[in-house]
């Protein structure tokens, strides 16, 4: 059955390519990315651009967002190809993020991002802590961060992001507190700050199986994600989602149609879609990938067909994460449902607990939830 | 028919020893089902049945079978063998003249072999010794033989060497059960009486009567009456299993068959009572028998309170089927509205559990089961109770008595010492020992019901390899010094988590008890304290320690599919939860408070 066409289903995409190669593995990171060496980047890239062409008929799309891996690990050339590939096809996205490895990006690769129309940086520093960086296994120093960081904003880049991790083993609040501060002082728009996960079988994590390392305990984790809350708004921060805060205007919009429940093409190994009612994901192996677009055949491994039921949790859970929460109209006009009425139950348990504020038009988690957000939000994951 | 060719036999035997696959092997030599027809255990059609391969409804089929030139009616009754079902032997083994008491020629007699042959000699039908399984290797039918003559007193040369499995013996068997056992006693001539040893409820026809008639004839469009309720019927069918229903105009003396006379209400029909004949009654109904005792309760409760009087009409679907458990309205301070059940057994409770969930769609929590107490009040009155909450105040009793059952243990002698420590440190009190041969012994005790009937069994298994077997009868009420140990969760005290122990142990009891609260209460967002308290003095106290950090740090689009099955899981595991003020008791909260392992 071809499910019939709505509105939504012409709303502006998000658009995400996935460069799958990185110049070295960190010890914690559970995302699908390679070494680089021996890899031939440009077979890669010519795939990358024939997937992008099967979706030049789209309109328009709303941003770009090129990710990894790290895509600046690419020839500086390769990388400018793809870009160039994609801006001429979206010439009118409102914005265009590279992430940019600190380690990787001189003066010729940031130049050339500002020159191909690149409006937007987000820098996965990680740490300021050259001991932490190394328990981390990330190539880059801290000084690293800075230069690329300022060299950026000498081109022009008036939007940069910086990624940070805490509860790092052996991390303090204090030692936290001085990355935080760091990174504020380098004056940039948007901060994205995690709490170490440990991925199942990362080294990291092995490590701590192994009891070479400790992870921080629950209550100074929790004590560092609320300290970095208060320190981030009273720098002129908003926390704008979970790990997500910014100046004003300096959202992330391409991640905020992600927890919009908005569509968006994946492009590349690995990369995820939610594109035309259908959430897909590519084949998650290079050589696979590139054999398959070579061959012009699809490169997607998993498809799934959300009913009307997932939709709707899925957007509830999206939209919770967000300091906006649910916009009730507006969930309304994307699901067809009534926010209240559907998850009549949890609404009313969680209220009562002071985990939910709910107005006449909004609900949201409570500051005193978003540190155990996942045991309020699994109660809207079905119904 | 003449009653001279009619044979009632019950087939009862301990658990697993192939009852059931006898039953199979005799359907299929009297030609009552044609091959086609066939598969294992027929006569188990429940689903829990065939999927837990056990039996735990006793059901009745009537065969043909030439022998010495006449066509015999074989009115067999296939049991249960677990000791919760034991009333349904008693039921069947009142419907027939003769029983085929089938003992396992590798495994010899058991627990249930000992009870079911005693309730076959209390019932007075003529027993036959049936050796099943002869096929297998570790078979030892001259063996078992003797001690069944020596156990049992039936001669180990009478005995029959069968193979339920390949059909070896079943023909001699058939042949011997035509010839040995007794005809139901001719007394065609006299009023009907017929006894109801069974019944169930069919969402059509109404309360459908199993019947044994002892006495006269039944006939389609007959005025009958149900002696014990004094409440007449007319007869719309009548038939026999054969072993679907099968319609016929007449049931006479001996037979064995189904009444359907428009009965709406299962309650109205009393196992046991007698049917008459309206115009022209007997004068005294046949001999009943006791209804089935409850030995275990236990409390259930809606998850969501709003879903009580979904649980009400859930119970009452089952009971329609079930008259054996019993539910009644409660209402606990802590857990809100729910209902006290009570159970024959933790097989019984386990499968009424199951049901219930498998049926409908109601998320149910339910307290530890508990045996039942008697209370004598300061003013001579006695009450039951069956919970530890409705325990009165230590000032109005006098007495507070527990109940006692006859165990018999059959093991093998190396486990004798260890069972024995087990035993005593139970409270059990041995009453004899009896060697059955020289490696195979079966104890006698006294025992309290409450040590015995949750995890003794498992534990008796554990110390012999598997090998133990039980059974135990209840014998009565008996006054031992008990006390109630509470237990408070974050200052409130939750009467469902209550249990009723003996004085001895009662302090490393209530240790025990609030280590596994511990264990099995999930981690809220504030720490909940917990306290054992005996006679209003608190004892223990642990803490279950917050949790302060559950989120998920990273959602992009490439992790929303894995994250929502991650979220459906957590909310899954939330399931069977009961809030007592803002605490979360999950079921397993709830059970861990039986658990007396280390
Ligand atoms: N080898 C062998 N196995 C048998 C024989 N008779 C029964 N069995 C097996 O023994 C197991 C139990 O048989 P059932 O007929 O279900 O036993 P039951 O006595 O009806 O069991 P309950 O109703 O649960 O008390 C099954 O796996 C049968 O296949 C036999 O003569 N030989
Ligand atoms: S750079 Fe990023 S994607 Fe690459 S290994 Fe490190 S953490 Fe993973
Ligand atoms: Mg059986």
């Amino acid at each position: 059955m071809i499910p019939q066409a709505t509105s939504l289903d012409r709303e502006a995409p998000g658009l995400y390519l996935h460069v799958p190669f990185c110049t070295s593995k960190c010890r914690y990171c559970g995302f699908y990315s390679q070494p680089l060496a021996g890899r031939d980047a440009d077979r890669l890239v010519s795939a990358l651009v024939r997937e992008v062409q099967e979706y030049r008929n789209v309109a328009a799309v709303r941003t770009i967002y090129i990710g990894g891996g790290s895509p600046t690990s690419l020839p500086v050339h390769r990388l400018a190809g793809l870009i160039e590939t994609v801006a001429s096809i979206w010439p009118q996205a409102q914005e265009f993020t590279v992430e940019c490895n600190p380690g990787q990006v001189g003066v010729e690769m940031l130049s050339m991002l500002a020159r191909r129309g690149v409006n937007r940086l987000s820098f996965g520093v990680q740490s300021f802590h050259a001991a932490e960086l190394e328990l981390l296994g990330r190539r880059h120093t801290t000084d690293d961060a800075r230069r690329s960081i300022e060299h950026a904003q000498d081109l022009g880049f008036d939007n940069v992001g910086i990624d940070l991790i805490f509860a790092i083993p052996g991390s303090t609040l204090a030692s936290w507190e001085y990355c935080l501060r760091s990174a504020l002082a380098l004056g940039v728009q948007h901060i994205s700050a995690y709490s170490l996960s440990f991925e199942p079988g990362t080294p990291l994590d092995e490590a701590r199986r192994l009891g070479q390392i400790e992870s921080v305990d629950e209550e100074t984790d929790r004590a560092m994600y609320e300290m970095t809350i208060d320190c981030l708004a009273s720098a002129g921060f908003a926390q704008y989602e979970v790990s997500n805060f910014a100046r004003d205007g300096f959202a992330c919009r391409h991640n905020q149609g992600y927890w919009e429940n908005r569509p968006y093409i994946g492009i590349g190994p690995s990369a995820a879609s939610y594109w035309q009612a259908e959430r897909t994901a590519n084949v998650a192996d290079i050589d696979t990938y590139i054999h398959r677009m070579e061959a012009g055949s699809s490169p997607i491994e998993e498809r799934d067909r959300p009913n009307r039921a997932d939709r709707i949790c899925e957007t509830a859970v999206l939209n919770l994460r967000t300091r906006k929460g649910v916009d009730l109209i507006e969930f309304h006009r994307r699901t067809g449902a009534n926010f209240r009425e559907v998850f009549e139950l949890p609404l009313r348990r969680h209220e009562r607990a002071g985990l939910l504020e709910v107005t006449a038009d909004r609900v949201r988690l409570a500051r005193t939830a978003l540190a155990v957000a996942d045991s309020v939000l699994c109660d809207f994951s079905a119904f | 028919m003449d009653t001279k060719y009619i044979r009632n036999f019950s087939i009862v035997a301990h658990i697993d020893h192939g009852k059931s696959t006898l039953a199979d092997r005799m359907l299929e030599l009297t030609g009552t089902i044609t091959a086609r027809q066939a598969k294992e255990q027929l006569l188990d059609d429940m689903d829990i049945e065939r999927e837990r391969g056990i039996t735990i409804k006793a059901s009745a089929v009537t065969m043909h079978y030439p022998y010495e030139g006449h066509t015999y009616m074989l009115n067999l009754i296939d049991t249960p063998g677990h000791v919760d079902f034991h009333y349904e032997v008693s039921r069947a083994l009142a419907a027939c003249e003769g029983a085929l008491l089938v003992v396992d020629a590798s495994q010899g007699v058991e627990a249930q072999t000992v009870a079911n042959a005693y309730l076959a000699v209390e019932t007075g039908v003529e027993i036959m010794g049936v050796i099943n399984k002869v096929d297998l290797p570790a078979a030892q039918p001259a063996a078992v033989a003797e001690e069944i003559e020596h156990v049992l007193g039936i001669r180990a040369k009478e005995c029959f060497a069968i193979s339920a499995k390949t059909g070896q013996g079943v023909k001699e068997l058939l042949d011997a059960i035509c010839e040995l056992l007794p005809p139901p006693a001719d007394r065609t001539q006299e009023a009907t009486r017929a006894l109801v040893f069974d019944s169930h409820s069919d969402p059509y026809r109404g309360v459908i009567c199993y019947v044994r008639v002892f006495s006269g004839a039944l006939r389609v469009r007959q005025r009958i009456r149900l002696m014990h309720t004094e409440r007449s019927y007319l007869v719309t069918e009548l038939g026999k299993f054969r072993p679907q229903m099968s319609p016929v105009d007449e049931l006479g003396t001996g037979e064995v068959g189904y009444i359907v006379a428009n009965i709406r209400d299962l309650a109205d029909v009393h196992v046991g009572d007698t049917v008459t004949d309206d115009a022209n009654p007997a004068e005294t109904p046949l001999k009943s028998y006791q209804p089935p005792m409850q030995m275990v309760f236990s409390d259930f409760y809606p998850g969501d309170n709003t879903e009580y009087s979904k649980l009400r009409s859930a119970f009452e679907r089952l009971a329609l089927n079930d008259a054996s458990f019993s539910f009644v309205p409660q209402n606990s301070p802590a857990l809100g509205f729910g209902f006290r059940c009570g159970f024959l057994g933790l097989l019984h409770m386990e499968i009424i559990q199951e049901r219930l969930e498998r049926e409908n769609d109601v998320d149910i929590v339910q307290t530890a089961p508990t045996v039942s107490y008697e209370v004598v009040m300061n003013d001579g009155q006695i009450r039951r109770i069956g919970s530890p909450s409705e325990l009165p105040d230590r000032s109005h009793i006098q007495e507070l008595r527990e109940p006692f059952v006859r165990l018999e243990i059959i093991t093998s002698t190396e486990s004798i010492g260890g069972i024995m420590k087990l035993a005593e440190a139970r409270r059990c009190k041995l009453v004899k020992t009896d060697y059955l041969n020289p490696t195979r012994v079966i104890m006698e005790y006294r025992a309290p019901l409450a040590e015995i009937v949750y995890d003794f069994y498992d534990q008796i298994k554990g110390i012999s390899r598997g090998y133990a077997t039980m059974d135990y009868e209840l014998i009565g009420f008996e006054a031992t010094n008990l006390v109630k140990i509470d237990i408070l969760v974050n200052g409130q005290p939750v009467d469902a988590l209550s249990i009723i122990v003996h004085r001895d142990n009662a302090e490393q009891r209530g240790r025990k008890v609030i280590l596994k609260l511990k264990k099995a209460i999930p981690r809220h967002q504030f720490e909940v304290p917990l306290q054992v308290a005996i006679g209003g003095k608190i004892i223990a106290r642990e803490t279950v320690k917050a949790f302060r950090k559950d989120v998920t740090a990273k959602l992009y689009g490439g992790d929303v599919t894995r994250k929502m099955k991650v979220l459906k899981r957590q909310k899954e595991g939330k399931r069977r939860m009961k809030s007592i003020g803002s605490v979360q008791i999950p079921q397993k909260a709830f059970m861990s408070i039986l658990d007396t392992s280390d």
